[in-house]
């Protein structure tokens, strides 16, 4: 889980000077992709939508309808989109590097949380456990600091959200967490 | 006075050692929970709905909703002022000045001048709704099935048209929401609808579900995928080291604004026109033309943090009028707290105040409770909550994934909402990164299959005759009204400017 330390820009400004999401301009082809994706998964919801209408039978009220209508609005407004994306795309407008996102980290805590998910479910390990391991890899993913230098202080508080959380929701609320591997 | 006289008994009701119990706890954990960085009411709500539903008492359970959301605007308003990272759209018209005036060491006249000028606004606003919400219970008894779709209607295009850059991609943000509204087993004739085979989808998607994942898990990813422009840990610009009032010359520029605030903040929210997005906007550009300090605007004018802030509370009362007496959301935190009466097996609209009268009054009692408790106990405790901000930024957002999971898991305790809920999350990642709106998404979800009710239920009535939409004229009104805010997308470009900072969404 270790992770060299990203060398940060100097004197970072402070998150929401710099853009915040409202502002950060996707590039062109980010948009086109998303344009294509939208209509294709559009159209396959729609055409899907159709062949449940015409197999159940297409009665304005019934259940059938609203489906094709929702899908059907969301070719129309794909498309829409499209369009203007494609529009952006023939205006090549640059995008400053420094705005570009990095994929690796969110898609590593994406893996994470789905294994986190599943040793909750499926394995005895219990949620306290499961609960530390998952919030100091984590938070080493989104650190920009060695692990070494963090480990000791992530342990720490991760040990005392995890009981806390535990000990609050299965004594105090009644919620039943599973209990794992842990005397508790 | 009988609206006086069922309020007392509201008091009544929520006058109770517990009940005061609740409403502290709701405050302190709302403060708390909302002062984090990008994390605004409707977040806090969805993430400590799975606690406060195990209160198993509806009366307890409002009541500390009534503190979370009222401690989450305040540590929201904390938030954007110190850190210029408001964690809805209804607080960057705060952010704007507020922040500016943290810049130049006046952060404490800026948060006194948004927890006084949010409490004046709550209190004469939660009058109003003590007068408005009989006679308008009256009148949605008079509402037909035609006119709840056409409303609807409006309510889902009008924050559309008003919420983000483009309209475009507002309306694909709202399909995306109808399109999970429609998932699970149709209520009226039984039949699976978009469930893919997966059983645990036959009973629709979970609206903690779709909320957790588009805005924590989104958030947080969102945040991973730009983690090297970020510092590893917010800083504050000052650490307030105790409550000091204002002086006597931010008093004098501060209560017309929070007057006016309120009476922009009103309307709008009752209207069904998005919350509190345009009345913030509206007051902070009123304040801006008249202020006679127009020149110290855009470098920490106070009546810029009076204002919109004041709007801000005030459009929470307002959009109480429809939630309460139609069951109509009219915001992403209204369509929270629709999910969380539905929980309860109350469904809030004309019947909700003939049936459950006595708990309605004492949500409204208890918003006046849990205003007086947030200005009683957290106000002095400023310097405590700045230090939240202080904690380094992996650890809080870990911590946000564990409660997110929590949240969902304890709800359900189904592996496939938790993994839909992340898989939501990424969705929302990718929205924010082509600034894509996320409050429509969450409104698509809770109007459309309400819209779809009522359009059925409409049709049924009228033997299947489509003119019925047309024939009644508060519907077609209504319908020509959600035609005319498409066709009027010209409003929200005055706002682009001022919607450069938007860090999150309501």
């Amino acid at each position: 889980m270790t992770q060299p330390a990203t060398p940060r820009t100097s004197d970072p400004p402070p998150p929401a000077d710099a853009d915040g999401p409202g502002q950060v301009e996707a590039s062109p082809l980010a948009g086109l992709a998303a344009g294509l994706v939208l209509v294709a998964a559009g159209v396959a919801l729609f055409v899907r939508a159709l062949l449940v209408g015409a197999d159940r039978g297409i009665t304005l009220g019934g259940p059938t309808s609203a489906p094709i209508v929702v899908t059907g609005l969301w070719v129309v407004v794909a498309v829409a989109y499209l369009v203007t994306r494609i529009a952006a795309w023939r205006r090549r407008v640059p995008r400053p590097a420094a705005a570009r996102p990095t994929w690796r980290v969110p898609i590593l805590l994406m893996v994470l949380l789905v294994a986190y998910a599943f040793v909750l479910k499926y394995t005895a390990v219990g949620y306290v456990l499961a609960t530390v391991l998952f919030y100091v890899g984590s938070a080493q993913l989104l650190s920009t600091r060695p692990l070494r230098e963090v480990i000791v202080r992530d342990t720490i508080v991760g040990v005392v959200l995890s009981l806390t959380i535990y000990l609050s929701f299965t004594k105090l609320l009644g919620i039943v967490l599973p209990a794992g591997v842990l005397p508790l | 006075m009988n609206a006086f006289a069922n309020l007392i008994d509201g008091f009544g009701a929520v006058l109770t050692p517990q009940n005061l119990l609740y409403a502290a706890i709701g405050v302190t954990v709302g403060t708390l929970v909302g002062m984090l960085p990008g994390i605004g009411p409707a977040l806090t709500i969805a993430l400590l709905l799975p606690v406060a539903l195990e209160l198993d008492d509806p009366t307890g359970t409002l009541i500390m909703f009534a503190g979370i959301y009222y401690g989450a605007m305040y540590g929201g308003s904390t938030t954007s002022i110190l850190l210029n990272t408001p964690g809805e759209s209804a607080s960057v018209a705060t952010s704007i000045e507020g922040y500016q005036m943290a810049k130049r060491g006046r952060a404490r006249a800026a948060l006194a001048t948004a927890a006084i000028g949010s409490f004046v606004a709550a209190i004469i606003t939660t009058i109003l709704l003590t007068f408005v919400t009989e006679p308008m219970a009256r009148l949605a008894v008079t509402f037909r099935a035609s006119d709840y779709f056409a409303l609807a209607l409006l309510a889902m295009v009008t924050v559309t048209a008003v919420v983000g850059a483009s309209i475009v991609r507002g309306l694909m943000s709202l399909t995306f929401g109808l399109f999970l509204g429609i998932v699970g087993i149709d209520a009226l004739t039984g039949q699976a609808r978009f469930t893919f085979g997966v059983a645990s989808m036959l009973d629709g998607i979970d609206v903690v579900v779709v909320i957790v994942g588009l805005f924590a898990v989104g958030e947080t990813l969102f945040i991973a995928s730009r983690l090297r422009e970020l510092p590893e840990k917010a800083v504050p610009l000052e650490p307030a080291t105790g409550f000091a009032w204002l002086s006597r010359a931010d008093w004098s520029r501060s209560w017309r604004p929070w007057l006016r605030g309120t009476a922009l903040g009103f309307p709008f929210g009752a209207l069904p026109s998005g919350g509190a997005e345009l009345p913030t906007f509206l007051s902070y550009m009123y304040e801006k033309r008249r202020s006679r300090n127009r020149e110290e605007f855009g470098r920490g004018a106070i009546e810029g943090v009076a204002g919109p802030e004041a709007a801000n509370n005030a459009s929470f009362s307002g959009v109480l009028v429809p939630l309460l007496t139609l069951g109509i959301p009219t915001s992403a935190t209204a369509a929270v707290m629709l999910a969380a009466f539905s929980y309860f097996n109350l469904s809030p609209g004309p019947q909700l105040l003939q049936n459950q009268g006595p708990l309605v009054w004492a949500l409204i009692a208890s918003l006046f409770v849990g205003n007086v408790l947030l200005l009683a106990l957290n106000l002095p405790l400023i310097q405590l909550w700045v230090k939240v901000l202080q904690i380094p930024r992996p650890l809080l957002y870990s911590g946000i994934l564990v409660f997110a999971t929590l949240g969902v898991y304890a709800v359900s305790g189904n592996i496939v909402d938790v993994l839909l809920a992340y898989a939501i999350g990424l969705i929302a990642m990718l929205m924010r990164h082509l600034d894509f709106p996320i409050a429509p998404a969450i409104l698509g979800l809770i109007l459309g299959p309400l819209m779809e009710t009522q359009f059925r239920r409409a049709l049924l009535l009228a033997d299947g005759d489509l003119s019925i939409f047309v024939r009644r004229p508060l519907t077609l009104i209504l319908l020509l009204l959600a035609v005319a805010a498409l066709a009027l997308p010209h409003l929200p470009k005055l706002f682009r400017g001022q919607r450069a900072v938007v860090t999150g969404e309501d």
